[in-house]
């Protein structure tokens, strides 16, 4: 590119930035309700919802207006599509572990998202995402946090239901209290995580695609919660390029269900929610490669993942805060035939430990901490950084601060830090690290139209 | 297998009956034909209370206003100024701008009318006894060497409103001190009659910027005491 169409890339993007409107309408369902982002994501910090962006969620998407297409002049309608552009200077302190380089640190777009959906009837709604994220030196688009909806409220003079259908692509996406894995957290992922060890419950891995679920929930007098679904993945036909079996490595053959109950409780600004949730995956693993090829109709190791979850809010400006806890324990029992090969034990356990705390002032200055640690049975197999224990016990801090200057674009820096890796403190057995050989931080730019 | 494809198979029966949908339980803000009460219900509860634990228009969270029993005419009028974005304050902007833009005028009279049928509640947030009564000096006689008339005068002598004067009795006293600062507001203006924020509220221009901070927080301490 020439340095003239530099220049004039980065005149239309300054002008764009300058003619951004400060209130109300940023990406689309902004522009459908035509409120403003704090309406539905606490003091602005997307992606943790509001008592009112929880009902956004469970009624479907469907509230406000539907943009009529057919004549975007007349109606003054935008599409309903968003697109959001994440760029970040990360550092990294790590250096190889065992296979692999050590991440460079780079100046780089980090992620790009399309978004469509919002309202399509007065019960239909969609969340579609698709995101070309720069992971690892390559950057690969896929599918991304998608779900359709169908929803319904009830009112009577005596009782209030919510009440609705989902089909998705990964477990937790239906989540409206940012205690569960997938909407936890700040949403600002480093790009390149580098090469730490660390051992998380597979309800927590699934990534978007790695199964599609059907489930069924209700929500009763603002008060009470219930989930149901089944996942599986997609293992024949066209759209098996878009839904694969990702990060979990195996295959949902046979349904595997997902729950979650919750109470919830709103006084005055403050807003509470406990909850159980959990999974049952029945991973098949591929079998012995037959012609050359191998196919994911193997053995089953089942993961029984059982949590707790909780969130607490305050939401009165100026002042926003939320907490957030989950603690998930996984049981994991195995193949026999995985035994001795991916696996020394027959079952293992993990349990995980999430908490996060948050503070937004004005919906400009915000600050955000998060501790993350798991512990579980060693296993010299499957957790073999650790050559003398076999330990998958790890723990971390994220302390984050922000600035928004416009609702829609966030400046921040993170940094996380480890303070144990593979069940040590120190030098892990058998390798030359330390825990804090792995602390990354990030300097970021995120901008959402 | 065949229990997730018969999942399927329901979930696309589910989004096919939803084809046609029930009108009485419509979140669409555009469409002339949804009622005000069914707005209220579907759409306007979420915020500002729904039928359950407390009853319409009781709001829980402080950041929105109690609607119940207020004063249909000043209820109408600031849906109007939300629907023609006249009233410029920030929460107004970011909350209900959007939701009011494609309202009719009918559906703003049966909102209005809707609310002013619920039955009032008393307000359960805590209260300062030591704000509360110098606060209901202020209401009941104003601060005369300060040119700020007796809140009752205009208000009532229960702050029940009338017509275009709202009803302040139960409201929130964080919700009330901020609309006393929005009123405070001289951002931008050379008069203070020009682009007030809220422009049907300028009866109030003046009484806000005579009343000190602790004064504010006082007679809004007092209005949320009321029942």
């Amino acid at each position: 590119m020439t340095r003239g169409k530099h220049a004039l890339l980065f005149m239309a993007g300054a002008l764009s930035l300058a003619y951004l409107p400060t209130s109300h309408a940023v990406p689309l369902y902004a522009r459908q309700t035509g409120q403003a982002c704090v309406s539905c994501h606490l003091g602005g910090m997307y992606p943790q919802l509001t008592t009112y962006g929880r009902f956004f969620k469970l009624t479907g998407y469907t509230l406000g207006n539907r943009p009529n297409l057919n004549d975007l002049e007349v109606q003054k309608d935008a599409p309903p599509v968003s697109i959001w552009l994440q760029g970040a200077k990360q550092f990294y302190t790590n250096v190889p572990n065992g296979s692999g380089a050590a991440p460079t640190s780079s100046l780089n777009v980090q992620a790009v998202s399309l978004f469509a959906g919002g309202k399509i009837t007065d019960n239909i709604g969609a969340f579609l995402q698709w995101t070309g994220a720069n992971a690892g030196g390559g950057f690969n688009s896929a599918i991304d946090n998608s779900e359709l909806r169908y929803a319904d409220h009830l009112v009577k003079p005596d009782s209030d239901l919510i009440y609705g259908f989902y089909i998705n692509n990964h477990p937790t996406v239906s989540d409206v209290w940012n205690s569960t894995a997938n909407w936890s957290g700040n949403f600002m992922g480093f790009f390149n995580g580098g090469t730490a060890p660390v051992q998380t419950p597979f309800l927590d891995n699934y990534a978007p695609g790695d199964a599609m679920g059907a489930g069924a929930y209700l929500y009763k007098n603002n008060t009470w919660y219930g989930e149901v679904g089944a996942y599986k993945s997609v293992t024949h036909g066209p759209t098996t390029t878009y839904f694969t079996a990702g990060d979990s490595g195996a295959t949902l053959i046979d349904p595997s269900p997902y729950y979650r109950l919750a109470y919830t409780k709103d006084i005055g600004p403050h807003s509470f929610e406990i909850g159980l949730h959990g999974m049952i995956s029945y991973a098949h693993n591929p079998t012995a490669a037959s012609g050359g090829v191998s196919d994911w109709g193997g053995t089953v190791n089942t993961f029984r993942d059982t949590g707790i979850d909780g969130q607490y809010q305050y939401n009165l400006a100026p002042h926003y805060f939320s907490a957030h806890v989950r603690y998930l324990h996984e049981n994991a029992s195995y193949a026999a035939d995985q035994v001795g090969s991916t696996v020394s034990n027959a079952s293992n356990i993990l349990n995980e430990t999430y908490l996060d705390v948050s503070y937004v002032y004005r919906a400009k200055y915000g600050a955000m901490l998060v501790y993350r640690a798991a512990s579980g049975s060693n296993d010299a197999t499957l957790y073999s950084t650790n050559t003398a224990s076999g330990s998958p016990d790890w723990k971390s801090w994220t302390p984050e601060i922000f600035w928004t200057p416009w609702q829609n674009v966030r400046l921040g820096y993170q940094y996380i830090f480890y303070t144990q890796m593979a069940g040590e403190t120190g030098t892990i057995p058998g390798q030359t690290l330390s825990p804090h050989d792995f602390n990354t931080s990030m300097l970021y730019a995120s901008f959402i139209y | 297998m065949k229990t997730i494809s018969k999942a399927f198979a329901l979930t696309a029966l589910a989004l096919s009956v939803a084809a046609c949908s029930n009108i009485e339980r419509s979140r669409n803000l555009a469409n002339p034909r949804v009622s005000g009460s069914t707005l209220a219900q579907q759409v306007c509860a979420s915020c500002h209370g729904g039928a359950v634990g407390q009853d319409n228009g009781t709001s829980i969270n402080p950041s929105y206003p109690n609607l119940a029993g207020q004063q249909a005419v000043y209820l109408e009028t600031e849906l109007q100024e939300f629907h023609d974005h006249s009233r410029t304050d920030p929460a107004a902007k970011d909350m209900m701008w959007g939701l009011a833009s494609q309202l009719t005028t009918a559906q703003m009279k049966q909102l209005a009318e809707f609310y002013a049928q619920q039955k009032p509640h008393p307000n359960l947030n805590q209260n300062d006894p030591a704000l509360v009564a110098s606060g209901q000096k202020i209401f009941s006689e104003g601060r005369a060497a300060q040119g700020v008339p007796a809140c009752a005068t205009c208000h009532g002598p229960s702050a029940e409103g009338n017509g275009p004067i709202p009803r302040l009795a139960g409201q929130h006293a964080d919700y009330l001190y901020k609309q006393l600062m929005v009123f405070n507001t001289d951002a931008g203006r050379e008069t203070h009659s020009e682009a007030l924020e809220r422009p049907h509220g300028v009866a109030m221009d003046a009484i806000s910027h005579n009343l000190s901070d602790l004064e504010k927080h006082q007679v809004a301490a007092y209005l949320q005491s009321l029942r």
